[in-house]
């Protein structure tokens, strides 16, 4: 899984610590907006997720992509808004759910991975006085974006097999396997890490 | 200085005795290690890169004790595995072979350069890691443990995986003479012959040392059906 596209755009140039903060800062002024603002509730965070995408080196069509790839929490959003607190509230509240997530998605899709790393390592360098290892809490979150598709795959290969087998589906057959091959893949990377000198 | 020094080690895994008194003195650039499944010879490699303890004896690797001076070790002996996919930790294939460096060598941007280049993956640099192939994996292995200009790589049947044209790409990167030793654990006994010496190994006993085609000879006439 990368989520991180090369190019050259402001937001790319932009160091991870600076970039984080801004998007944050976005990301809160979004999440923010009063709801008695009526319609400008709405049109202002889609104007923030426009003006982010809108520069030169993204464009529309990444927006596009992250909107499709969080359609079904919009829908879900969407659907739970409008049955509880009716169509105005529903279309503001689901314009700023869909826009905090695209915002955010910038960093991932501006940002190498190794940069957020050295940015979270420079981030929680002061937790160092309370015994927190920034570069072991940073590693462990780079270990675990990278574990997922190695997980997708495991479960992949788990469906496959039983199907082979001609197991019936469930929860409990699907678990075991999964779970085995999981620790198995942990085990492995540990040994791996090791290896490349992280204690 | 011999690459590996082992002295009567033991190695007890939960019940089981995995190698038994083991003696050892290895000195060759490259040396291989056969024997049938279970036999101990993944436990050597990982002994000498630090993974696994000796529960009695002495254990020397270029001159290092794996265990209390385990940081050096680990600056001067890489490690690759036969699972390529449990050996990738970053996103993307440049971005992996980085990770190597992490902390090490500030000037790493032209070292990552060169070794994509050396291993055919500078068009891939940008690449998802787990979307290539598994013999591009394997490459994106040996290349983030060649980063590193090891003085030792242990190999621990790195083209289990893999198909004969990619396995002979991954092993004749192994054997390009870059100033490292190898220590290579393999099945397949094409490659061990093409090391300087060779051990057989048995019941975590070792059975011969030496000619790898002596060693390989002892190893076929062993295999009754």
């Amino acid at each position: 899984m990368t989520l991180f596209r090369p190019g050259d755009s402001v937001w790319h140039r932009l160091a991870a610590g600076p970039k984080a903060a801004i998007l944050a800062v976005l990301v809160l002024v979004v999440s923010l907006l009063p709801l008695g603002w009526g319609w400008a509730a709405a049109v202002i965070p889609a104007a923030i997720c426009l003006g982010c995408y809108a520069v030169p080196g993204i464009g529309m069509l990444p927006l596009a992509a992250e909107l499709l790839a969080a359609r079904w929490i919009i829908l879900v959003t969407l659907a739970g808004q409008l049955l509880f607190l009716g169509p105005m509230a529903a279309a503001v509240n689901t314009t700023r759910v869909a826009a905090v997530i695209v915002v955010a998605g910038l960093l991932a899709l501006t940002t190498r991975v190794t940069a957020l790393l050295d940015a979270f390592e420079r981030g929680l360098a002061p937790l160092e006085r309370l015994h927190v290892d920034p570069r072991r809490v940073a590693l462990l979150l780079a270990v675990t974006l990278n574990t997922l598709p190695v997980l997708a795959r495991a479960a992949a290969q788990v469906r496959e097999a039983q199907r082979a087998r001609g197991v019936r589906p469930s929860l409990r057959r699907f678990a075991v396997p999964f779970l085995v091959l999981a620790l198995k893949h942990a085990d492995e990377l540990g040994d791996t890490l090791t290896a490349r000198g992280i204690r | 200085m011999s690459v590996l020094e082992l002295d009567a080690v033991h190695v007890r895994l939960g019940d089981a005795d995995v190698l038994r008194e083991l003696t050892l003195s290895l000195d060759a650039r490259t040396t291989a290690i056969i024997g049938e499944n279970g036999s101990g010879k993944s436990t050597i490699a990982r002994l000498v890169g630090g993974l696994v303890r000796a529960t009695s004896g002495t254990v020397r690797v270029l001159g290092l004790d794996p265990v209390r001076e385990a940081a050096e070790l680990r600056r001067r002996v890489a490690v690759v595995f036969s699972n390529p996919d449990a050996q990738i930790v970053m996103p993307t294939v440049a971005e992996d072979v980085a990770f190597s460096l992490r902390g090490r060598h500030p000037s790493h941007p032209e070292r990552v350069a060169a070794a994509l280049d050396r291993f055919g993956l500078s068009a891939l640099a940008e690449h998802s890691s787990h979307e290539l192939s598994g013999g591009q994996k394997q490459l994106l292995a040996l290349c983030g443990a060649f980063v590193r200009e090891p003085e030792l790589v242990i190999a621990d049947e790195p083209t289990a995986y893999l198909d004969a044209r990619n396995a002979h790409r991954v092993a004749d990167h192994l054997f390009v003479d870059s100033g490292h030793r190898l220590l290579l654990v393999t099945h397949d006994l094409d490659l061990a012959r093409r090391c300087e010496q060779a051990v057989f190994v048995a019941g975590g006993r070792v059975v011969a040392v030496g000619d790898p085609v002596d060693v390989v000879a002892a190893y076929e006439r062993s295999l009754v059906w």
